[in-house]
């Protein structure tokens, strides 16, 4: 699991990282808006923390940013006591949770803990990306035709969907999709992600994985 | 009654055979190449007698030679049902490549499936400028799907929910071009390797 902080107070920024890492988290931090919006376009998280006053940009707008471009990574949002508006205004603009500070150590980790729990289930709901849709339901895939998908190719594609257009690495792909199998590796991720390129062409859509074997692949419109 | 093809069903014969041998020398040049027969198997017919009148009345054309042989275009019918979704393609290809054969028309009903999940790539070709013939490409799978829906045809009259029946056989089409999908993906996995 890998989670980004961005928080401009170097002390708390320091605490909650090593915090966060000594739980088995991967952690990236930042101490400004602008690097927070960069990280999230250059990784997958599975969960970002934000802080509200911050540099350059604060967690607001990055969070609007991000909900903005389809990002839908859980959001824990930082705030100070006094800024109740700013609560309402992050929940209402996506965040899925908020923690006033001052806060104990302990509960920032449980409510972590919460945000990133694996999901057991698959997500039954309906998506679209570009020119395509995706039916949790029925597993169809459509575009101008349509083909159904085994489970595994369904939540890759949501996992990429929910990253779209930006760079998921092999170790990210295969703890989420293949968590616990040790069997499969960089070779399964491959085949999985021809899979779903042969069934992007085969539906007639305009959108592609993007990304060579052993790196880093991206769902992205094509150019 | 004198036959809708006139004195030519000989000729027409003749062209259909020409046709499969050109498909049997391509079939040998992919093998030698790759080590495998593409081709799981061709088939061959001339229109019958009665289906050509028939398809004549249906489409308000007269029963005549002109009709048969010019106007319509699958009174020479061949069937090419490959292993692999690429081999599709790359037998067109090849076919096109053939001087003696000219591609008329080419309807790509696996890039634009019918609405009922109906896959397959439909080539009118001209043999040595003459009768024209249609050739349908597939693979085993859509031809699966084709003769297991053509069976249930005939009982769309009975009623009951079509609708529901309709929806399941697109779905099945659509669970076998998944399959075709994946088989193919695993051939270029296993040519990597």
């Amino acid at each position: 699991m890998r989670v980004l902080i961005a928080e401009d107070t170097k002390d708390l920024n320091h605490a909650v990282a090593v915090l966060l890492s000594r739980s088995g988290y991967d952690v990236d931090a930042v101490f400004d808006g602008e690097a927070a919006l960069e990280k999230i376009e250059e990784n997958g998280y599975d969960a970002v923390l934000l802080d509200i006053m911050m540099p350059k940009r604060d967690g607001l707008s990055v969070l609007r940013e991000m909900r903005a471009r389809n990002v839908t990574i859980p959001v824990l949002m930082l705030t100070a006591k006094s800024e109740i508006d700013d609560r309402v205004e992050g929940l209402s603009a996506g965040a899925d949770d908020y923690l006033p500070k001052p806060f104990a150590m302990k509960e920032l980790l449980a409510r972590v803990g919460a945000m990133t729990r694996r999901r057991t289930t698959y997500d039954p709901t309906q998506a679209t990306f570009e020119d395509f849709f995706v039916d949790g339901g029925t597993l169809e895939l459509r575009a101008e035709n349509a083909v159904r998908l085994s489970l595994k190719e369904y939540e890759l594609l949501r996992l990429f969907m929910t990253h779209a257009e930006r760079p998921l690495d092999e170790g990210f792909l295969l703890e989420h999709i293949w968590g616990g199998e040790r069997s499969a590796d960089g070779d399964t991720v491959f085949l999985y992600v021809s899979y779903l390129r042969r069934k992007l062409i085969q539906i007639a859509s305009h959108a592609e994985i993007a990304g060579e074997r052993g790196g880093s692949y991206r769902l992205t419109k094509s150019a | 009654m004198s036959s809708i093809y006139g004195d030519q069903y000989g000729r027409l014969e003749e062209t259909m055979e020409k046709l499969l041998a050109a498909i049997d020398g391509i079939r040998d040049e992919m093998s030698a190449e790759t080590g495998m027969d593409p081709v799981e198997h061709t088939l061959g017919r001339i229109k019958s007698e009665e289906s050509m009148r028939e398809k004549c009345r249906r489409q308000g054309l007269p029963e005549t030679e002109e009709s048969a042989l010019a106007v319509l275009h699958d009174a020479i019918g061949v069937r090419i049902v490959c292993a692999f979704l690429d081999d599709v393609y790359e037998i067109r290809d090849r076919l096109a490549a053939l001087p003696a054969l000219e591609i008329v028309e080419e309807k790509d009903y696996i890039r634009h499936a019918k609405p009922n999940g109906y896959r397959s790539l439909h080539l009118i070709v001209r043999v040595d400028g003459r009768y024209p013939a249609e050739i349908q490409l597939r693979t085993i799978s859509m031809d699966t799907w084709a003769a297991l829906e053509h069976h249930l045809k005939y009982k769309k009259d009975i009623g009951g929910n079509l609708d529901l029946i309709t929806g399941e056989l697109k779905r099945c089409a659509d669970e076998l071009a998944s399959t075709d999908a994946s088989m193919q993906t695993i051939r270029d996995m296993i040519r990597t390797m």
